[in-house]
């Protein structure tokens, strides 16, 4: 089971509260927030390689507020197109610059703008100029049609009101034969009608 | 998420991996009553 936004939500409101909570995120990452933060909590829960994380700018790595791990579905092909979606501070991004390699692009998608900055000066910090940011709404992404070996996202597809444009989007932007690999929430229960309100647990 | 995916036109979509996310926050007692996780995702165009 997946979320799916209740019709009586604000969306308007939900992409606002989304934007503030990772604006806070990206300011202070060791703030009081409902999720982990940091390079240790990806390592110790969702698997990734400490020492590669430690090797990255601390900029990029601080803020990053994953749910999954998208590196351990498949690898990467060297030289390939990536996008990441909601690419938060783009720890993600880092990692899939080095794999991919400086014949490849990895292009970062996301909407706030504190983010971005983190992202955009990791990037550089690390030396990966083969990897952009770039300042969209997730469902209107900047990326020609058929362009895109490997979609990756990293917690983010749950936060999209309307998960169905964004997934056809998402088609839209991957070649044929390309995929998508990426982490997200999953629900095991019904939730209750005051929890599918609580704009709270969506910025999470 | 996968019949979505589906919807969507992927093929052999799936869930594989999943993590206990919320495990230490100050969720961890909501994530655990909806059995909330991560979880990862691949599927092909």
């Amino acid at each position: 089971m997946s979320i799916e936004c209740p019709v009586s939500l604000d969306r308007e409101k939900l992409k606002s509260e989304v934007r503030a909570t990772y604006a806070k995120v990206a300011e202070n990452p060791q703030g009081e927030f409902h999720f982990h933060r940091g390079p240790e909590y990806a390592a110790r829960l969702l698997g990734y390689d400490l020492a590669e994380l430690n090797a990255l700018p601390q900029i990029a790595t601080a803020p990053f507020a994953g749910v999954g791990n998208p590196f351990l579905m498949d690898s990467l092909p060297p030289g390939g197109a990536v996008v990441d979606i909601g690419s938060g501070a783009g720890m993600d991004c880092l990692l899939a610059g080095r794999r991919v390699g400086p014949a490849g692009t990895v292009v970062g998608v996301d909407m706030t703008d504190g983010m971005l900055e983190c992202a955009r000066a990791g990037a550089n910090e690390a030396g990966l100029h083969h990897v952009r940011f770039e300042k969209a709404d997730i469902t209107g992404l900047p990326i020609d049609s058929g362009s895109v070996d490997v979609v990756i996202s990293n917690g983010v597809i749950n936060l999209a009101p309307d998960k169905a444009a964004l997934l056809t989007e998402l088609y839209r932007v991957v070649k044929p034969g390309g995929r998508l690999q990426f982490a997200d929430i999953v629900v095991g229960r019904e939730l209750s009608e005051d929890a599918r309100n609580d704009i709270d647990l969506w910025t999470g | 998420m996968i019949e979505a995916l589906q919807q969507a036109g992927f093929r052999s979509a799936r869930a594989n991996h999943f993590f206990d996310s919320f495990s230490g926050t100050t969720k961890e007692r909501v994530a655990r009553k909806y059995e909330v996780r991560g979880a990862n995702f691949i599927a092909h165009k």
